[in-house]
């Protein structure tokens, strides 16, 4: 009863991919893991790094500063890419240093609002406990002193767990700042399968579908369907197009029975007749989706029956 | 095929597409080269279609049943949100409302804190300097040996008066010994600041650990008859220096207290809150440290009058003080 009611309670939380701009209309942007973050920080360390040794290499060979001098720039320049480049780079790149934009992730505010500079310069200060202390320690850890090492692997342990334990892959930083990091989307506009032309001449006669043959499916057997159709214009190679041409022959055997199409179908005919079929139940689906008959899967009678 | 003969989703979509299209090579160049350098007219399309885009998701989401569509829609709508709200500010506005009212307001929001920084500090000086006085010894426990350089309790009472009105480190050094010091004092000072959210015990330690060095040391320069030269040679810089490490220490305990006292809020949201102050101060102890590596490596090699030093000292310290307590005040 307890567990029931959990869960229950589990399943009413959002997803945490979901965020609420001021718009009101819930974007999707998938919560960025810890491995690739990872990844992300070490891209960071291993560029800004070659930058500044690399700066600092041209100077020693230019000459122009005494040793001292030398000492000096090197201490500032390593200064520098240590927590200033993170906020600087966050800030002019709205939410992403190099290693973010590599890896194709962002920092976005938790709440959907813009990003303060605020929060990212918090974000970033907290870094120097968070994710440098850390690395150094482990870079350092002595077996002479036994103390000194478990104290720096329970740091190390609290570094990785607080963002392993809760939902948002938040570090600490990311909690006080109120930001958490995503997976930038990337939009792809594929070809609307209702518009496509079939492909056949016009002397052939069209598939019908009757009302109660397009009750069986739901939404979710009809993106597969969809799928499926898209899948088949990419050009195949001949081995896998054999495979598929007899997939789609069950496919097409199958759908007749459940939806009871008496009429056979010829094998020139399949691709045409799973086309048809798309088109009708598309529309029939979404005619009954504005009445507020919303069907998700083929058991969407016994669902609604249920509650 | 014509366009009465499409499903009432296809139609939706056909009528839309050519903005998402427009709107996807907006987010594009937004991307690249940033909404400042964009043309009004394309800034001013992106924000609208963004807003039509938003519309058209939610419209599609209820009549659409068109994954390639929804997918599109998602990940479009989320990367024209991203640009649409992304920080607009210059960096230079930035530091300048910092300077004038964020730093100061903070200051005062939290001044609790930061006596309580001061506290610890003194706390810390009063037990190295009691120690001292009790066993020599301790001398060593406390200073590491690469910061006192030679000045120990075996050290001549002559080479400690040297070493604070010597020229020990000839003009060419200063220049790098300045960036060494400000680079470890910051990191020190951000270290403090950081490890105050573990439950303030890390920033309350480090603090009073300070406050013990600067005990012993000044306990040493005491027990040798120099106790007043000491505190001119450490007033120069030491009033700023000091001060920044407390103020770091207060930002620290600010996120220590937000976890161990949320309040009525939870512990993250108590934590975001205390944080808007708390990275203020430690801004403006990164602040004045540059500003006391400036004094340590200049000022206090090359004035030598023990007079001076004090009036430089908390001359600064003063002007320190003016700008936390008056900065950003309205006047009447």
């Amino acid at each position: 009863m307890i567990g029931r009611f959990r869960k229950d309670r589990k399943d009413k939380r959002p997803s945490p991919d979901t965020l609420m701009p001021p718009e009101g209309v819930p974007l999707t942007l998938p919560i960025a893991g810890v491995g690739v973050r990872t990844a992300a920080q070490f891209t960071d360390i291993v560029l800004t790094s070659i930058a500044a040794i690399s700066l600092l290499v041209l100077l020693g060979t230019l000459g122009l500063l005494g040793p001292q001098s030398m000492t000096a720039i090197a201490v500032l320049v390593f200064f520098c890419i240590g927590v200033p480049y993170y906020v600087l780079a966050e800030l002019a790149w709205n939410g992403q240093t190099l290693g973010k934009r590599i890896m194709k992730i962002k920092v976005v505010a938790h709440d959907g609002g813009s990003l303060s500079a605020h929060s990212l310069v918090l974000r970033n200060l907290m870094k120097e406990a968070e994710v440098f202390l850390p690395g150094t320690l482990l870079l350092t850890l002595d077996t002479a002193s036994p103390l000194e090492t478990a104290a720096s692997l329970i740091w190390i342990a609290i570094a990785l767990l607080v963002p392993l334990c809760n939902r948002y892959r938040r570090r600490l930083g990311d909690m006080m700042a109120g930001t958490h990091v995503i997976h930038l989307p990337v939009p792809i506009l594929l070809k609307d399968m209702a518009v496509e032309k079939p492909q056949v001449e016009t002397d052939r006669k069209s598939f019908v579908f009757l009302s109660h043959q397009l009750d069986h499916y739901g939404a979710f057997e009809l993106q597969t369907l969809e799928t499926l159709l898209r899948s088949r214009n990419t050009p195949p190679a001949t081995a896998v197009s054999r495979q598929t041409e007899a997939a789609i022959a069950t496919i097409v055997e199958k759908i007749r029975k459940k939806i009871g199409y008496a009429e056979p179908v010829p094998p020139q005919d399949r691709i045409r007749f799973l086309q048809a079929f798309y088109n009708a139940q598309r529309e029939h689906l979404e005619q009954r989706r504005l009445f507020g008959d919303r069907r998700e899967n083929k058991h969407y009678a016994q669902t609604n029956g249920d509650s | 095929m014509d366009s009465q003969d499409l499903i009432r989703s296809a139609r939706f979509r056909k009528e839309r597409e050519a903005d998402w299209q427009r709107l996807e090579t907006l987010v594009r160049t937004a991307e690249s080269k940033g909404l400042q350098r964009m043309a009004f007219a394309d800034a001013r399309d992106l924000a609208e279609l963004y807003r039509q885009a938003t519309t058209s998701l939610a419209i599609a989401r209820e009549i659409s049943l068109d994954k390639a569509l929804l997918t599109y829609l998602e990940a479009l709508t989320a990367r024209a949100y991203l640009c649409v709200y992304a920080p607009q500010e210059r960096l230079g506005g930035l530091f300048g409302r910092f300077l004038k009212r964020g730093a100061p307001e903070a200051m005062r929001r939290s001044w609790k804190f930061i006596l309580l920084g001061f506290l610890f500090m003194t706390l810390g000086a009063l037990a190295g300097y009691l120690l001292y006085f009790e066993n020599n010894d301790w001398f060593y426990v406390f200073m590491p040996s690469e910061m006192a350089s030679g000045r120990s309790p075996n050290a001549t009472t002559e080479s400690l008066r040297s070493s604070i009105y010597g020229h020990d480190s000839g003009t060419s050094g200063l220049g790098s010994f300045a960036a060494y010091l400000f680079s470890h004092n910051t990191r020190i000072a951000i270290f403090v600041f950081g490890l105050g959210v573990f439950a303030c015990a890390p920033a309350i330690l480090l603090t009073f650990y300070n406050g013990l060095i600067l005990g012993a040391f000044f306990a040493l320069h005491v027990d040798r008859g120099l106790g007043v030269d000491l505190a001119g040679w450490l007033s120069v810089h030491g009033v700023t220096e000091l001060s920044a490490v407390c103020i770091a220490c207060g930002g620290g305990l600010k996120l220590g207290s937000a976890v161990l006292f949320p309040g009525n809020r939870t512990r993250a949201d108590a934590l975001r809150h205390a944080g808007r102050d708390a990275v203020k101060l430690a801004l403006v102890a990164a602040l004045m440290l540059v500003a006391a590596a400036l004094l340590e490596s200049f000022a206090r090699q090359l004035v030598q009058d023990m007079t001076s030093r004090f009036v430089i000292g908390w001359g600064v310290g003063a002007l320190w003080l003016a700008w936390f307590a008056f900065g950003g005040r309205r006047l009447r």
